[in-house]
């Protein structure tokens, strides 16, 4: 207890010191290689940590940072403990990825350990799949306490009973997911949702020849062809939809 | 000397400014899932599309609790939950700076009530969720005289439902003791 105390006070004064000269030692233990890449784009003279005085180093014995990659497997154990070993005391231990923070995508394989946190004390958990060079920077100036964290443990607790309310007031919820179905077909999730909110907010007002007329004169105005063609397709299922409710009706 | 100094003067500076100037990410950058608790009607969408299983889900029967758990540090951003959610309760956001000194930063949980069935006394699914469906069945054009056989429908289980069907089904058929088409 007595040594752990005396190494937290060695490492805090080792942030102090080593702002400008931060040796980094890479320990892969099994991932994918995406970590090694973005770590490689970081490195880049695009992002320069060499600026901010961060150098990656070829052996343990220089480092003062392990950066550990990779969800612990049984095989890269050893070798990943004989890598934190060799490295001098104090050190920062770094989780990076999400198979270093957590195991990630493999944290049920059957020879994954868990994260990096697994086996050593961890200063930082970068997470990230993989994070981005930016991330990589943001995490080790968090490393270096030269930043401050942003992201906080989140609690939400329902006290009393809530309503939720579709998210398109106003329209049958079936053709709201015909049309969503059709727009996130037609130009993937992201967009789809997008151009679906923007037609729902059209048939929101009800009448079907005030929103024929309008979406027609949408659809002329758009200079984009492919979103003029998705919106009519989109047109054409509430057409249908229309006329089937009024055949019914009559 | 004086040659490199100009050439390099012509091709001004390609290393960005990051940790001291904010970093502009590409549009659709898939970044940070942001939970929105408002929105949420624990329904499991995106504890069964995750992936890496970053969202999990548990139900408390005893305390009627089931509970929503996000570990950013599991999580790889493939936006699957953002897609699946049909309330739209949770979606990715730019955000990327994510790394954290302590695990417990890297979690966020939500509990949402769970319903008592009025015929058996067990909970069984979210009081958020049951009120989504009414009024969902209400923009359809739920009827108002409809409105209230179907709330008190949906706050009894599905064991209670079937069992109240199949009790009423007997009833219908065999009313005067006798089952049709048999010996009398």
């Amino acid at each position: 207890m007595d040594q752990e105390l005396k190494l937290a006070e060695l490492k805090a004064r080792l942030k102090k010191v080593i702002k400008r000269s931060v040796y980094i030692y890479r320990v892969d233990c099994g991932g994918c290689n995406g970590c090694e890449i973005e770590i490689f784009a970081a490195i880049s003279p695009v992002y320069d940590p060499e600026r901010l005085g961060m150098k990656v180093v070829s052996s343990p014995r220089h480092a003062d940072v392990l950066l550990y990659t990779g969800p612990m497997t049984r095989a890269m154990r050893l070798p990943a403990i004989r890598a934190y070993q060799a490295a001098p005391d104090p050190k920062i231990v770094v989780a990076y990825g999400a198979c270093g923070c957590s195991g990630g995508i493999f944290h049920d394989c059957y020879s994954v350990w868990g994260g990096a946190d697994s086996i050593f004390p961890i200063d930082v958990y970068i997470p990230g799949c993989p994070p981005t060079p930016a991330a990589t920077l943001y995490g080790m100036a968090i490393a270096l306490d030269l930043l401050q964290q942003k992201i906080k443990g989140e609690q939400f607790v329902e006290r009393e009973v809530t309503r939720v309310v579709p998210r398109y007031k106003g329209v049958c919820p079936d053709l709201a997911r015909d049309i969503e179905r059709e727009a996130r077909r037609l130009s993937g999730y992201l967009h789809g949702r997008r151009i679906a909110a923007q037609y729902l907010e059209f048939v929101r007002e009800g009448d079907p020849l005030a929103v024929d007329r309008k979406i027609k004169e949408l659809i002329k105005q758009e200079k984009d062809p492919r979103l003029a063609e998705i919106f009519l397709s989109l047109h054409k299922i509430y057409m249908q939809k229309v006329e089937r409710v009024g055949r019914n009706a009559g | 000397m004086l040659k490199l100094l100009r050439k390099a003067l012509q091709v001004g500076e390609a290393t960005v400014e990051y940790p001291f100037k904010p970093m502009e990410v590409a549009p659709g950058f898939r970044g940070k899932p942001v939970y929105d608790f408002s929105r949420c009607i624990a329904c499991g969408a995106c504890a069964t599309a995750c992936p890496p299983n970053a969202i999990t889900m548990d139900c408390d029967l005893e305390r009627g609790i089931k509970s929503w758990n996000l570990n950013y540090g599991r999580c790889i951003f493939c936006g699957r939950c953002d897609e699946v959610c049909p309330t739209g309760a949770i979606a990715l956001s730019e955000e990327f700076e994510l790394a954290a000194a302590r695990k417990e930063d890297l979690y966020c949980q939500a509990k949402i009530q769970l319903c008592k069935c009025i015929s058996c006394g067990e909970y069984f699914a979210p009081c958020r969720e049951l009120e989504y469906v009414l009024a969902s069945l209400e923009q359809a054009g739920l009827s108002e005289s409809g409105h209230e056989g179907w709330k008190q429908l949906l706050k009894v289980c599905p064991e209670c439902r079937r069992r109240k069907a199949a009790v009423s089904a007997a009833g219908a058929l065999g009313g005067t003791g006798r089952v049709p088409g048999g010996r009398q």
